[in-house]
C-alpha cells in the first residue's frame, strides 16, 4: 500500500461520501464549462455566420447601432462594386420579420443575380431564376421547426411564398435563415430601393494591408462603414449587450463552480480531521499528512472533472434539441475552455484540499483526535 | 511539587530516564482549567509505571504531553536528557520510539487490521512489501493472524484493541503509553488485552505507562502514580520485578 493506494481504499470504502464529492465537482466543472461555452457561442454563431457567408467586408450605414438599424440606398451596392481592389458585391435587407405560426424568422433579401445565390449550399430544390417572385429558400433548422417543406408555402410579413429550396447550412444562424428575392422583402416590409447591408469580396482578403485600403475607399463613399466580421460584432450595440450578458454569465458559472468544488473538497477534508490527528498521533510527518490528502484531492478532482467533462458533451448534444435555443445558438466545450476549466477546478481542489489539512495538522493532534 | 520519586523502580534506575517532564503545566481555556499543575517525572528503559486516578484527574494530559501529541503549556518534555519542542521531532519519536494505545482504538475505520498496522511503518525506508510482512508478524504476535484482512469495523472491541498494539509496537518502541486501553472492553476483553499488553512489554523490554482506572492492572506494574487535580499526590512503589527489564528493545 502506497499513498495513492491509501487514497483509494478510502476513497472506496466511503461511497457515499466520495460519489456525493465526485458528483459535486463534476456538477460544479460541467456546469461551468456548459455555461462558459453557451455564452461564448452567442458571438461564435454571429461570427459564423458571417465567415460562412463567405464576406471579406460587411459594409453598412455609418453611425447604425446594430446590423439591423441601419439602412442604405439601393444604389450605394453599384457605387461600393465599383471601388477599386473590390471584386463582387450583394446587397442584402436583412430583419426578423413575422411568420405564420406567430413566430419571427430571420430573413435576409437577396436581389436577382446576386452571387449569393450562387453559394446556397443547397441540401434539395432550386434558386429563384433572374425576376422570379414569392419564393423562398428555408434553412434547414426553420424547415424542421416550421415543418416545410418543398412546394409548401411559407408566410413572411403577411406575403405567400413557395419554398423552392432547403439549404444546408452549417453555420446555426445560418440554418435558421429564410431566403427571398430583396425585391419581394422590400416591398413586403415597406422598404423600397434599401438594403439593410452590402456584402463585399475583396481582391488579395488575406493582406490585413488591402483590406485597410478598401475599407477607406468604401468609406469614401459616404455614409457607410466597412467592417470585417470581427469589427462588427465588436461595433454591434445588440452584440455587446448579448457580450455583456455572456460574461455575466460566465463570471456566475465560474464563481459558482469554484464555490462548489472548494465546498466539496473542504467538507470532505474537515470530515477527516480525526483521521488526520490518528496520523499525526502514529509518527507522520505533515508533509506526509497533507501529501496523502492531496493524493486524494487529486483523485476526486480527476474522477469529478471526467464527470463535469461528460456532463457539459451531454449538455451540448442535448440542448440543440430544445427548439428555443437550438435554432439560434450550438455550443460546443473548446478545447482551450475545457484546459482552463480543468486547471481551475485542479487549483481548487488542490486549496480545498489544503486548507483544512493545514490546519488539521497545525492543531495539536490530541485537539485533532477529540474531533468527531 | 510533585515529583515522581525513580529511586526504586527496579534495576532500571541506573540508567538515565529516556523521558522526563520537568515543571511541566498543562492548562485549558486561557488558564481557567488547570489539567496538570507542576509535574515532575522520569520513566527510565523498562520501567512500567501505572497512572492511577479519577476521571478529570489529568491522566490522559499527562499521556499526551508524554508522547507530544499535546504541548505543555510551561515547562520542558526532555526525550534522554534533551528538550524536545518541535513538532517534528516528536512526530520522528512516535515513529520510531514512542507506540501509542487510545482507549477509543483510534483505528482508520476504512482500512483492514493490517493496513492500519502496516500505517505506522509509512516513512520508515522500507518496501510495501516488507511493511506487510511485518505487520503480519505483529498481528500473529497478537493472535490476530486469522483475521488480518478484515476491516477494523467488523472485528470485536478486543480484537481492535490488539490491533491498535500490534501497530503501537511494529517499530520496535522504547516506550510504550497505553491511554486506559482497557476502558471500553468487557471484562474478559480487557484481561485478555492487559495480560497481551504485560507479555509483550515483558518480551520486547519496551518501558511502558498505562493510565488506568483498574487497581488490579496497576498493581501488576512496578510503580504507580496516583493523580489527583492535575498533581502527582502519590507514588506508590510495588518492588515486584518485571520479567523484562533488559531496556534494549527486542524485535517482534
Amino acid at each position: 500500500m502506497n499513498l495513492a493506494g491509501l487514497a483509494l481504499r478510502n476513497l472506496k470504502r466511503r461511497p457515499v461520501r466520495t460519489s456525493l464529492t465526485v458528483l459535486g465537482i463534476g456538477l460544479a466543472v460541467g456546469s461551468a464549462l456548459a455555461l462558459i461555452s453557451l455564452s461564448h457561442s452567442i458571438d461564435e454563431s454571429a461570427r459564423e455566420e458571417i465567415d460562412e457567408m463567405g464576406d471579406d467586408l460587411v459594409v453598412m450605414q455609418k453611425g447604425a447601432s446594430d446590423i439591423f438599424g441601419g439602412f442604405i440606398p439601393e444604389q450605394t451596392v453599384e457605387r461600393v462594386g465599383a471601388v477599386p481592389g473590390v471584386t463582387r458585391v450583394s446587397g442584402e435587407l436583412f430583419m426578423f420579420a413575422p411568420s405564420s405560426a406567430e413566430r419571427s424568422v430571420l430573413t435576409e433579401g437577396w436581389p436577382d443575380g446576386s452571387y449569393l445565390w450562387k453559394k446556397v449550399p443547397l441540401r434539395e430544390g432550386r434558386v429563384p431564376a433572374s425576376g422570379e417572385r414569392s419564393v423562398a429558400i428555408l434553412g434547414e433548422g426553420v424547415a424542421i421547426a416550421l415543418g416545410k417543406k418543398l412546394d409548401d408555402t411559407i408566410a413572411i410579413l403577411g406575403k405567400q411564398f413557395s419554398v423552392i429550396g432547403i439549404a444546408n447550412y452549417t453555420a446555426i444562424i445560418n440554418r435558421g435563415l429564410v431566403l427571398v428575392p430583396l425585391a419581394d422583402l422590400q416591398a413586403a416590409s415597406f422598404r423600397p430601393q434599401q438594403v439593410t447591408m452590402i456584402h463585399v469580396n475583396v481582391e488579395h482578403a488575406a493582406s490585413p494591408g488591402e483590406i485597410e485600403r478598401a475599407k477607406n475607399a468604401i468609406e469614401s463613399v459616404g455614409n457607410v462603414t466597412a467592417s470585417t466580421a470581427n469589427e462588427v460584432l465588436s461595433q454591434d450595440r445588440n452584440f455587446a449587450i448579448l457580450d455583456a450578458i455572456s460574461l455575466a454569465i460566465s463570471i456566475i458559472a465560474a464563481v459558482m463552480g469554484a464555490i462548489y468544488v472548494l465546498n466539496a473538497l473542504v467538507m470532505a477534508t474537515q470530515e477527516r480531521t480525526r483521521e488526520i490527528g490518528i496520523f499525526a498521533a502514529i509518527g507522520w510527518s505533515r508533509k506526509r499528512i497533507m501529501a496523502s490528502i492531496v493524493v486524494e484531492g487529486i483523485l476526486l478532482f480527476i474522477a469529478g472533472s471526467g464527470l463535469g467533462l461528460v456532463l457539459s458533451f451531454v449538455a451540448s448534444i442535448a440542448f440543440p434539441f430544445i427548439p428555443t435555443i437550438g435554432n439560434l445558438i450550438s455550443f460546443h466545450p473548446s478545447v482551450e475552455l475545457m484546459v482552463a476549466a480543468l486547471a481551475a477546478a485542479f487549483v481548487l481542489c488542490l486549496i480545498g484540499s489544503l486548507l483544512p489539512a493545514w490546519r488539521a495538522v497545525r492543531m495539536p493532534p490530541a485537539e485533532a483526535l477529540r474531533r468527531l | 511539587m510533585a515529583t515522581a520519586n525513580n529511586s526504586a523502580s527496579g534495576n532500571s534506575s541506573d540508567r538515565g530516564p529516556l523521558i522526563a517532564l520537568r515543571g511541566v503545566n498543562r492548562h485549558f481555556d486561557d488558564g481557567a482549567i488547570a489539567a496538570l499543575t507542576n509535574v515532575d517525572l522520569e520513566i527510565k528503559p523498562g520501567d512500567c509505571v501505572a497512572i492511577i486516578g479519577a476521571s478529570g484527574s489529568g491522566k490522559s494530559s499527562l499521556i499526551n504531553l508524554l508522547c507530544g501529541i499535546d504541548h505543555p503549556s510551561a515547562g520542558t518534555v526532555l526525550w534522554q536528557g534533551k528538550p524536545v519542542r518541535r513538532q517534528s521531532r516528536w512526530s520522528r519519536l512516535r515513529r520510531s520510539c514512542i507506540g501509542i494505545v487510545f482507549q477509543e482504538f483510534n483505528l482508520i475505520p476504512t482500512l483492514t487490521a493490517i493496513e492500519n498496522v502496516e500505517l505506522a511503518l509509512f516513512g520508515c525506508r522500507m518496501s510495501s512489501a516488507h511493511r506487510q510482512a511485518r505487520s503480519a508478524i505483529m498481528l500473529n504476535r497478537v493472535g490476530l493472524d486469522a483475521r488480518m484482512h478484515s476491516l477494523v469495523t467488523t472485528l470485536s472491541g478486543g480484537e481492535r484493541q490488539r490491533v491498535a498494539i500490534a501497530r503501537a509496537l511494529i517499530n520496535n518502541p522504547s516506550l510504550l503509553l497505553a491511554d486506559e486501553p482497557t476502558g471500553s472492553l468487557d471484562s474478559v476483553n480487557a484481561t485478555l488485552v492487559a495480560d497481551l499488553l504485560l507479555k509483550l512489554r515483558e518480551d520486547l523490554g519496551t518501558a511502558l505507562v498505562l493510565v488506568t482506572h483498574d487497581e488490579a492492572l496497576a498493581a501488576r506494574c512496578t510503580r504507580r502514580l496516583r493523580i489527583k487535580d492535575g498533581r502527582v499526590a502519590q507514588t506508590a512503589i510495588d518492588l515486584a520485578p518485571a520479567r523484562s527489564e533488559a531496556g534494549g528493545p527486542a524485535s517482534p
